[in-house]
């Protein structure tokens, strides 16, 4: 072996050894900061000798109270509300989607380009101004209040078409000359749709599902307009932002960070699962439109 | 086949349209409900008789408790009432901002804080009491929670508490006693001890009229029911100078902190100034260290000045009904939550200092410590009147202001700024703002100059004479503002020609006419 | 700028093309702006001629047309139905009369109170028997306005329907002169899974973006028109009524002694931009460099770090972002930890600096917004870079090329390339961020200079969260709301209009597939 070649090796190995050595203080670095909210969150939901917010991290005494606390209020009632609109809205809303974006992505028609145009015009207007008409609409087909569960699935998918961004572009990157070989076969639009894309659009499906599924549980601005003061038909996010009042954050804190616990439990796990699909997904969409 | 689907899309809005649309029309259209009450309705006795389901806003902490109390009521009243009530958990703040959004969603009976009374009344959020509540409710509470209560002469809620102020809880192991009296002292002893003295007067005009209360400036505002304001305000004067001076000397102590968190003592504050909602979170975390003053005394120039607050008050609002007998039971279940009784139960369950006299006369409360402290700060009070909603945005800007001052010229130029905001809200003075003029596309303006009038009798105003052309178009409006303006559609002018523009007020109607001169 | 053709375009080194690519991205925008203008033109000439068009058309076909035809005119679907097509003629038939039935009910009473949005307010009468107030209620201006927008809907969907009644008329005539077979309702609904399978799969989600996206703006910018507001809701306390231009008069001309909206609305806007633009690209990069440090060869534990970042996205943003604002509240974790390891002697007041206009706290919400955003980012650049053919690296690596040049030369322009249409929405999103500022500052600091009678602005307000302030504060202006609301959206539409047309990615849709 040649000398100089070997050394050469060797420095670059060495040199490689001290860049990843780098990358791993960094990395553990910024597992730290990412992970610090979260597991400070989840100390303060053991901590049992105070309920409002401290000064220090580490409980002084540990137990399940504020678990408990949450188990005995409306929290359950809220929870089970808002588990019901993310299901719901997650199937229908990916039913949407995916008809949207095939559509967009497959098929030629005169109104296409208006449309997307038209749809991405929409978008830019500030959802913070349509909240009281939607609610004074959702009020007159009686589905606020306590029944603001149904009320809320309503306006979630009714505007869900508006996202075909990223599925659209993942259908892009799906060949249409398998679309056309069926055609040829004699397939429908309808059965090319069910048989061939939809199985080939599996990753893209799943991140809708887990994306829809995600956005009732933060929602706390326009949730809160619909429920409108009725706690039976609030989700997690206005009840537990109900306890950040001024007269109640110092007997509900660690509650509230119970409940946070909670909440993050079901996502997290679900995300944790169905990760991969979560980035195939994305990467095929999100960059291309 | 494109028909058919603009077809379907079609049917889906009919369908839409006629499940709202067909429901609400006869409800809306109604100009003549019948079930409006007259004069000659039958005398009372068993009329309220009946059940009615209702929805009930209080704050957390007395949710329980009034339950307790609508099945009391339900159990003891002599009109055969009983409400089939829903309790919800809805803080004093959300309370107001939903009833104002919308006001047919909101609770039957609802507790809120005062400075959103006069917001609510403007936004027909509450009902007015009756000539004999009314009557009841003056003789029974304290002359402050009634004025909170009465808007142009008119009660339109029931005084709920008399607490809503603030005064100073203190870490006893930090602050020795003797320095209470003192802003000066207080300030060394937190910078001795790297503690916070937590005062919230950054982002809330509550704490910051504190200081200015404290050296005799005042704000004092009166409103009618269509929110016309009328003010008197010297917080731009020698005084409020002072009071600013003073502002400064805490504001610019390294261990100042803006928050009236009384959870604050747990992570570094030897003070914090807040009110006793947060009584039970100080106690459980000082416990015995838990010190409880009034607020303290600052110097400027050699001159003592004790700080002022505001004392304030809860309210419970009836919201207005179609239904006379419902608003009546209402109103019967309303007097008493508030009654003397109502008020001592609250105060014994959640330590609400009443706003009841007899009440307040009692050993129980004046045993409370934190009470104590805040009829002692209540000395130095003024009591929160009919403040307008904005003033709370223009008034916090002083405390950025005082902040950001590097000497006294700049003390001065926030209060300057103030004083430019405030008559900027009110645009002009109310003389002025009750002037009708002329504007629109005329003479050579467009849309952008106003005309005087005057008033040449009663209700009926003119302007000068105007060279008016062909196609010009006119409006009469008040106050140089759109809120009221006739009438609805531009007038036209038909011909050229000079002419007076006559507006005739009768009731809510105005009706524009144009003079050929 | 000089232009190249193909060819020379090709001989260019990788640096020069990229700097090309750039230069003609900035020359074309100029051209992207005049093209909106073009369009909009053109989208006017358009209409007018279609329409004109149109009615010489239905004319034609009146004159042209035998009884079938013209009895269609009046009764949709009879000339459908007497040329055997019996499903399509039910339906036009029912759609007319329910148009007719909900006219007469409903639909007339809205659109004759549409002029005036109501006559009568609500006034209160005292019983003095009972001692007790009732609220007797008037017209509904609200709703008046709400319906009267669905009924005019209604009201061009009928007009669109008639018309393709007539023109199906038409067609309908010809293929019996000629002697073709019409189209069965067998027909019909086979092709609606086939051929016209997109209606199928279009109808409901545009039904539903019609009816709860496109009517309720329609209504929040006809509001921009009336005096809305909390004392005048339309129903509880006063009407409200048609106040022409005068909003928009306010907010661009008013100024009063101390404050004024425009300058309010210009400030708030720069900060806008300037957020929105760091929360986009500060999230790119650092996203882009964590991704390529994961990614790298020899680092273990890869989906390790992947998932501890991506935690942040699966906990729901009222809580995470509720406690990091706590944790650097001046009596905070972070503060007390500084202070205790002795590297400041004084709490930094992270959140309530106003020095240099509120630049601390804008700092740290931008901060923070990377903690947020990078793990999204990572997510997308670990796909795309997977994506990159690792033979270009391998080439560059004999020629040479260091880990700087490698990046500069192939990573970067490739990510660049692919996600150009997600940093346009990317920047658009983030110019209506509500969460990030709203959890984290609430707006604060205040910003005393544009604050006072606008409401209170603080250094860290979006225009969203200005426009959510100004709807649900004590005094809720929602007919300013609406006119800053169209504001927000004419620059916003504008900015991604330029942009979106010189993208080549977009430009090229059809070079993907």
């Amino acid at each position: 072996m040649n000398k100089t070649l070997e050394k050469r090796s060797m420095g670059l190995r060495a040199s490689r050894a001290i860049s990843n050595t780098i990358i791993y203080i960094i990395l553990v670095i910024m597992s730290i900061v990412w992970l610090i909210p979260f597991i400070c969150i989840v100390l303060q939901s053991f901590r049992v000798e105070s309920t409002w917010q401290v000064g220090y991290v580490i409980p002084q005494k540990w137990g399940w109270d504020n678990y408990i606390a949450l188990w005995n209020s409306d929290f359950k009632k809220w929870y089970l509300n808002t588990f019901i609109i993310a299901l719901v809205v997650s199937v229908i809303q990916t039913f949407i989607v995916l008809c949207m974006s095939y559509t967009l992505s497959r098929f030629r028609f005169k109104m296409r380009n208006g449309l997307m145009r038209f749809m991405l015009i929409l978008g830019m207007f500030p959802g913070m101004l349509t909240m009281i008409i939607l609610y004074r609409v959702l009020k007159d087909l009686g589905l606020t209040q306590v029944n603001a569960v149904p009320g809320l699935i309503l306006v979630y998918v009714a505007s869900s078409g508006m996202g075909y961004y990223v599925s659209k572009g993942f259908f892009d990157t799906i060949p249409k000359t398998l679309d056309e070989a069926a055609r040829v076969d004699g397939a429908t639009r309808a059965q090319v749709l069910t048989k061939i894309i939809l199985p080939l659009a599996k990753p893209i499906v799943i991140y809708t599902i887990l994306t829809a599924f995600m956005a009732p549980w933060g929602d706390f601005v326009f949730a809160r307009y619909v429920s409108f003061g009725t706690s039976a038909g609030m989700n997690v996010a206005v009840g537990m932002y109900g306890w950040l009042q001024l007269d109640q954050i110092g007997q509900r804190y660690t509650m509230f960070c119970a409940g946070g616990v909670v909440v993050a439990i079901p996502v997290t796990i679900l995300f944790m699962c169905l990760q991969k699909y979560y980035v195939e997904g994305v990467t095929g969409g999100a960059v291309k439109g | 086949m494109k028909k058919l689907f603009a077809l379907l899309l079609a049917l889906a809005m009919v369908f839409s349209l006629a499940a709202c649309g067909g429901e609400s029309a006869p409800a809306s259209a109604g100009e003549n409900k019948t079930d409006a009450p007259t004069a000659e309705a039958p005398a009372a006795g068993g009329e309220l008789a009946g059940t009615y389901d209702i929805t009930v806003w209080c704050a957390d902490a007395i949710v329980d408790l009034t339950k307790k109390q609508i099945e009391d009521f339900n159990a003891n009243n002599t009109d055969g009432i009983t409400f089939n009530a829903t309790v919800e958990a809805v803080g004093e703040g959300d309370a107001a901002t939903q009833m104002i959004t919308d006001v047919e969603a909101g609770g039957d009976l609802f507790c809120f804080a005062q400075d959103q009374f006069a917001r609510l009344v403007q936004a027909g959020a509450l009902s007015k009491l009756g000539v004999q509540a009314a009557e009841m409710v003056r003789t029974a509470n304290d002359e402050g929670a009634v004025s909170a209560s009465t808007l142009d002469g008119d009660l339109y809620a029931y005084p709920l508490t008399s607490d809503n102020g603030y005064f100073m809880y203190y870490d006893k192991s930090v602050i020795p006693e003797e320095d209470v009296d003192s802003l000066e002292k207080l300030v060394e002893d937190c910078e001795a001890a790297g503690k916070y003295f937590s005062m919230e007067t950054d982002t809330s005009a509550w704490y910051i009229a504190s200081f200015f209360f404290g050296t005799g400036c005042v704000s004092e505002w009166a409103t009618d029911v269509e929110g016309n304001w009328q003010l008197n305000d010297t917080f731009n004067s020698p005084e409020g100078l002072i009071a600013a001076k003073g502002m400064k000397k805490l504001v610019d102590s390294p261990m100042y902190l803006s928050s009236s968190d009384g959870a604050g003592f747990d992570s570094g504050c030897a003070i914090v100034v807040t009110g006793t909602w947060a009584y039970n979170t100080v106690e459980g975390i000082l416990g015995e260290n838990m010190g409880v003053a009034d607020l303290p005394s600052f110097e400027v120039d050699g001159k003592e000045y004790h700080m002022g607050s505001f004392s304030g008050f809860k309210l419970l609002g009836v919201k207005p009904q179609t239904d006379a007998v419902k608003s009546a039971a209402l109103h019967k279940l309303a007097q008493y939550l508030t009654g003397e009784q109502g008020q001592m139960e609250r105060f014994q369950a959640a330590a609400w200092g009443p706003s009841n006299m007899n009440d307040q006369a009692s050993d129980a409360v004046q045993a409370n410590v934190a009470l104590a402290a805040l009829i002692e700060q209540n000395k130095y009070a003024t009591v929160q009147g009919q403040i307008a909603g904005s003033w709370w945005d223009i008034a916090k800007v002083i405390g950025t202001d005082v902040e950001n001052a590097t000497d006294e010229a700049g003390l001065q130029a926030a209060l300057d700024n103030y004083s430019a905001a405030i008559s900027d809200f009110l645009n002009m003075d109310p003389e002025a703002a009750a002037a009708w003029s002329v504007i629109g596309a005329l003479c050579g303006t467009n849309w952008d100059t106003d005309f005087p009038m005057t008033e040449v009798s009663e209700g009926v105003f003119q302007s000068e004479v105007l060279e008016l052309k062909a196609g010009d178009e006119l409006k009469c409006r008040q106050g140089a503002s759109w809120d009221v303006n006739f009438p609805a559609d531009n007038v036209v002018v038909e011909a050229d020609g000079s002419y007076i523009v006559q507006l005739t007020i009768d009731g809510d109607t105005g009706t524009v006419e144009l003079i050929a001169q | 700028m000089k232009r190249y053709s193909d060819l020379e375009f090709l001989k260019l080194s990788k640096g020069q093309k990229f700097l090309y690519k750039l230069t003609s991205f900035f020359a074309s925008i100029p051209r992207a702006i005049g093209g909106i203008f073009l369009a909009i033109g053109r989208f006017f000439r358009d209409l007018g001629l279609g329409i004109a068009e149109e009615f010489s058309d239905i004319f034609t076909t009146f004159k042209e047309g035998d009884w079938k035809t013209r009895a269609s005119f009046l009764v949709m679907g009879l000339g459908s139905m007497a040329r055997g097509q019996v499903l399509r003629g039910l339906l036009f038939l029912l759609f007319e009369i329910v148009f007719i039935f909900y006219m007469v009910t409903t639909g007339g009473y809205w659109m004759s109170m549409l002029p005036s949005l109501g006559k009568i307010g609500p006034h209160d009468e005292y019983s003095a028997v009972l001692d007790a107030y009732t609220k007797v209620y008037g017209d509904n201006s609200f709703k008046i306005l709400l319906y009267g927008v669905l009924t005019i809907f209604f009201i061009v969907a009928f007009v669109y329907t008639w018309r393709l009644n007539v023109k199906q008329n038409k067609i309908a005539q010809e293929h019996e002169r000629q002697g073709k077979r019409l189209k069965s309702g067998a027909d019909d609904l086979r092709s609606l899974v086939d051929e016209q399978f997109y209606k199928t799969l279009l109808a409901l989600p545009l039904t539903g973006i019609l009816i709860f996206t496109v009517m309720p703006i329609v209504f929040m910018i006809l509001v921009a028109f009336t005096n809305y507001d909390g004392t005048h809701d339309g129903y509880n306390n006063a009407l409200f009524s048609w106040q022409g231009l005068a909003n928009f008069r306010t907010l661009l001309t008013w100024s009063g002694s101390g404050v004024n909206y425009s300058a309010t609305f210009g400030e708030i806007l720069t900060w806008t931009l300037i957020w929105a633009f760091f929360a986009t690209f500060t999230n790119y990069f650092l996203g882009m460099f964590v991704a390529m440090m994961i990614n790298k060869k020899g680092i273990r534990l890869k989906k390790l770090w992947r998932t501890i970042l991506v935690m942040t996205i699966a906990i729901p943003q009222f809580i995470s972002l509720l406690y990091v604002s706590k944790m650097f509240a001046k009596n905070g974790i972070v503060n007390g930890l500084l202070l205790n390891l002795g590297w400041i002697n004084q709490a930094i007041d992270f959140w309530g600096s106003n020095a240099h206009s509120g630049l601390l706290p804008r700092i740290m919400v931008i901060v923070i917004n990377i903690w947020i955003g990078i793990p999204y980012l990572m997510l997308i650049a670990t796909g795309i870079l997977m994506n990159i053919p690792a033979d270009l690296y391998e080439s560059s690596r004999i020629d040479g090329a260091n880990a700087w040049q490698q990046y500069t030369k192939i990573t970067l322009p490739y990510m660049l390339f692919i996600t150009g249409p997600y940093l346009l929405t990317s920047f658009t999103s983030n110019m209506n961020n509500f969460n990030v500022i709203y959890l984290l500052t609430g707006g604060a600091p205040t910003n005393a200079a544009a604050s006072g009678a606008a409401g209170s602005v603080g250094y860290t307000d979006l225009l969203i969260t200005w426009l959510f302030k100004i709807t649900t504060g004590a005094e809720a202006q929602y007919y300013l709301a609406s006119v800053v609301g169209i504001m927000v959206f004419v620059v916003v539409a504008f900015i991604s209009l330029v942009v979106y047309n010189v993208l080549p990615s977009i430009k090229n849709e059809e070079d993907f597939q």
